[in-house]
């Protein structure tokens, strides 16, 4: 069992982007799963809160998103999950979330992404930094474990519904979604895959299918629907590159919220998050990358490359 | 990205470095080489381009200002790489999607007559090798000059890339590597549109490739490369070499490759893998 000061000096550590050692992972992830597993599918949240969008491994990125909208506990946020893969830091980046939701349960709340997942992780990132990082695929487990035990939806005072993905044509009330059995990797298919993929497309106005053959597209009258169904003022989403960093859909039913600047340390993006006041007024904060000298390593000079 | 370069070298080759805002580049021997990098198109600029490509959707991340340029300064021969024209391309293809795994599961709960199944080309595989153009300043009768533009024309050929001769360690005096579009593919793989080049003092080499991996099921990259070995006084002559291959994970898990897509991260390093399915050689003789 870790103290508090253990915790706080945890704490300390990651946010220099340092990673903690696996039997503190692991530790720090058993704790983690006692809050988690008493929370709901649709967790409630109270006002004041500021809602968070990807992060993808971002971690200076992250830092940068601190400065904006305050440091935890003080601030109380709300991220929608896809916390790893992609950027160069998942380790630290999900570590230290899951350190401040161990520390200050009541002030964040962690919902699950796709990302939040044992295939999705071994494709694009996770793992293999896990691997490098510290040699065995321990703490890749450790983090698995917990994915499973995260929320798969907020809501805010009631009134503003959070999900990674968007909705699936298996839910219409948000009891449906509480009676889903959470547990589990993410499956393929069904209300639980839909939350965390689908998507909102502007040219359907029901449901679509994505080219892919797989993975729900909505359209404007499903958001009315449901908004209405379940007396919900919008939906705040993350899942999809913004340029500006938030996007309103289907006459503001529906936002978008992205919070990976410089995505893929190329696209040069902004990013935004979402404050919400105490009477749920809304301020999109946006923000840039962290400046390279903010990083912990220099930019690399690239080896004259011999392509052929 | 800045490459060390030995000023010594540079000297050398009688070459001269230039970097100025998302600009940068080299002259040399009578060429003038230049890549541009910015961010992805804004909102306005991405929906713009919907309309003029007359298609509902692009790829996630459209790098619209990047590109590389190749100019000859003494024939106005022109060769350039771009965004827009490579999704042109994409546009015309027009190849049918290609099935996620998962598809199977999904046609039991979906039920057509409900909804709208979009069908565009989500891969973004384009045939696109380049775009080129001949500017000639055209004298007027009163002291006017006027820009005339012209195609470039390839003529198909049967000669090789010397790669011998790329591989020999020759000192790099520029290299860069630009990103043209990107798509995740909605978390299903990877579509990239990427274009290096390096310069040498005696050639200029550059590889456009196209990437595609749906996990799962399809790796698929076209490549194209273009080399120009400097000619001191006779006319540049330039190679472009386009070769495709695709396979799908069955076929590669066949031949005892891994059926992960973890495996396919890196597309040097499967190319070879994967059967060649076009192949073409053509070269541009560019005349002063």
């Amino acid at each position: 069992m870790s103290s508090s000061s253990d915790l706080d000096r945890q704490i300390e550590q990651l946010k220099r982007c340092e990673p903690l050692k696996e039997s503190e992972v692991k530790a720090l992830c058993l704790k983690a799963m006692e809050i988690l597993v008493e929370e709901s599918n649709v967790q409630r949240v109270d006002a004041p809160v500021t809602i968070c969008g990807d992060i993808h491994g971002q971690f200076y990125d992250m830092k940068e998103l601190f400065k904006v909208g305050g440091d935890c506990p003080k601030t109380n946020y709300l991220f929608l999950g896809d916390f790893v893969d992609r950027g160069f830091y998942s380790v630290e980046t999900f570590l230290l979330l899951l350190a401040l939701k161990v520390r200050y349960p009541d002030r964040i709340t962690l919902i699950r992404g796709n990302h939040e997942s044992r295939q999705i992780t071994q494709v694009y990132g996770f793992y293999d930094e896990c691997l490098r990082k510290y040699g065995s695929v321990n703490v890749w487990r450790y983090c698995t474990d917990i994915f499973d035990y995260l929320s798969l939806s907020a809501l805010i005072e009631n009134k503003i519904f959070s999900v990674h993905g968007g909705l699936s044509p298996a839910i219409s009330t948000l009891d449906q979604i509480r009676t889903i059995d959470r547990k589990q990797e993410v499956p393929h298919d069904g209300a639980m895959c839909d939350l965390l993929w689908s998507d909102p497309e502007d040219i359907v106005d029901n449901w679509g299918l994505s080219p892919r053959g797989a993975g729900y597209l909505f359209g404007g009258s499903v958001v009315t629907s449901f908004n209405h169904s379940n007396n919900i003022d919008y939906i705040c989403r993350a899942h999809q590159l913004v340029m500006e960093g938030y996007k309103w859909m289907f006459n503001n039913q529906i936002v978008t919220v992205w919070s990976a600047p410089n995505y893929c340390y190329r696209c040069g993006n902004v990013a935004a998050i979402l404050e919400l006041d105490g009477n749920l007024n809304k301020q999109f904060r946006v923000f840039e990358a962290a400046p390279q000298e903010s990083r912990g390593t220099p930019a690399k000079k690239p080896a004259p490359d011999y392509f052929l | 990205m800045e490459l060390e370069v030995d000023e010594n070298d540079l000297k050398a080759a009688g070459a001269e470095l230039f970097a100025e805002g998302g600009r940068r580049g080299i002259r040399i021997n009578g060429w003038l080489i230049e890549t541009r990098r910015h961010s992805i198109l804004n909102s306005s600029t991405f929906q713009e381009w919907e309309q003029k490509l007359d298609t509902s959707h692009l790829p996630e991340m459209v790098f619209g200002e990047n590109t590389l340029i190749l100019k000859h300064l003494s024939s106005g021969t022109n060769i350039h790489f771009n965004a827009f024209d490579a999704l042109r391309g994409w546009k015309q293809e027009a190849l049918p999607p290609v099935e996620v795994p998962a598809a199977a599961k999904w046609k039991f709960r979906s039920k057509p007559s409900q909804q709208v199944i979009l069908d565009y080309d989500y891969t973004f595989t384009t045939p696109y090798c380049g775009s080129g153009t001949i500017e000639i300043d055209k004298d007027l009768n009163e002291g006017e000059t006027s820009k005339e533009t012209s195609d470039i024309h390839w003529e198909d050929c049967k000669d090789q890339i010397d790669v011998v001769a790329l591989a020999s360690k020759e000192p790099i005096l520029f290299y860069d590597e630009v990103v043209l579009y990107e798509d995740e593919l909605a978390d299903n793989g990877v579509s990239l549109l990427t274009i290096k080049v390096r310069v040498m003092p005696s050639s200029w080499f550059l590889l456009l490739r196209f990437w595609l991996r749906v996990d799962g099921v399809l790796i698929r990259l076209r490549e194209t490369r273009m080399h120009c070995v400097f000619g001191g006084s006779t006319n540049p002559i330039i190679l472009r070499e386009s070769c495709w291959r695709e396979s799908t994970f069955q076929a590669l898990s066949a031949k005892g490759h891994p059926f992960d897509s973890g495996a396919y991260g890196d597309p040097s390093f499967i190319s070879q893998k994967l059967p060649i399915i076009m192949h073409k050689t053509q070269k541009l003789v560019i005349s002063s």
